[in-house]
């Protein structure tokens, strides 16, 4: 079974120097996986950020198998963190990461994108399409309506309906039927991003 | 401190995370926080960090886990506060 994960986190609605507390990171970080922090690569609050959006791409990729599986963000730990490169668009620079992350033998790669504004992830197993953008307005109700809209216009299959599984994860609906394709979206403040993955 | 005591502290807590404050009025043990009350994912340690706070509790790895939805945050702060010092 297909699956799919992603995440994103807006930089500028978090609190930057909240993030940077042992307090705070320390909750969802595990000493091994901080290890992996190299500050000449990487801001803290980057870092930060990288880690948790890897860790719900991962439990949003993996509760499409596993219904009830709770998100345990200790648990699923980031086991590899590399640059992979620096491109400038105007003044903002995107970097952009890959890693590895699981728990025990389970190990899933993912992609991380950073600019100034956000942190978007996905996990990069198959065949993925992912995609960002920002919008208007940041409430709940606009983030949701614009990112499955988003996700319709990047799909291009006409006449699709996009619903919730009851264990919360988006479905497509075609003629009354599921299609095989596994969809994940994200959306925080006012940054939404969708993944897909269509079977070969 | 009972669970009614505790939910009315847990409902100021959950305050500035959560978009639609009505909401907060008919919270109950099984609300869960992010698919009911809307509450983004990224929050989830905001809200963590402010119950322990208010709470002048500690709230480790493993019961941090635990916290998705009203009830089980309850369990959580009510077992920190009763755990004898």
């Amino acid at each position: 079974m297909i699956s799919a994960g992603n995440d994103i986190v807006a930089l500028k609605a978090v609190d930057q120097q909240r993030t940077q507390s042992h307090a705070f990171y320390s909750k969802f970080i595990t000493p091994a996986e901080f290890g992996l922090h190299n500050l000449d690569e990487i801001t803290l609050v980057n870092f930060v950020w990288l880690l948790w959006s890897a860790k719900e791409s991962a439990y949003k990729y993996l509760k499409r198998n596993n219904p009830d599986l709770i998100f345990a963000p200790a648990k699923l730990t980031v086991q590899k963190l590399s640059i992979l490169n620096t491109s400038k668009k105007g003044e903002n620079a995107h970097h952009l990461y890959k890693g590895e992350i699981g728990e025990g033998d389970m190990v899933l790669p993912f992609l991380s994108t950073i600019n100034d504004d956000f942190i978007a992830t996905v996990i990069d197993q198959g065949d993925v399409q992912w995609a960002v953008k920002q919008i208007d307005n940041s409430d709940h109700k606009s983030q949701s309506k614009a990112v499955r809209s988003f996700l319709l216009d990047g799909l291009k299959i006409s006449d699709v309906l996009i619903e919730k599984h009851p264990a919360g994860y988006p479905i497509l609906i075609k003629d009354g039927r599921e299609l095989d394709i596994a969809v994940s979206f994200a959306h925080h403040d006012s940054y939404i991003s969708y993944c897909y993955q269509i079977p070969k | 401190m009972d669970r009614k005591e505790i939910l009315i502290e847990l409902k100021k807590v959950l305050t500035p995370y959560t978009e639609n404050k009505e909401m907060l009025d008919g919270i109950n043990e099984q609300t869960d926080l992010i698919k009911d009350l809307k509450i983004n994912s990224a929050n989830l340690v905001d809200i963590i960090i402010d119950a322990e706070a208010q709470y002048n509790i500690e709230i480790d790895f493993d019961a941090a886990e635990k916290m998705y939805n009203v009830g089980n945050c309850i369990d959580v702060i009510s077992e920190k506060i009763n755990k004898p010092a």
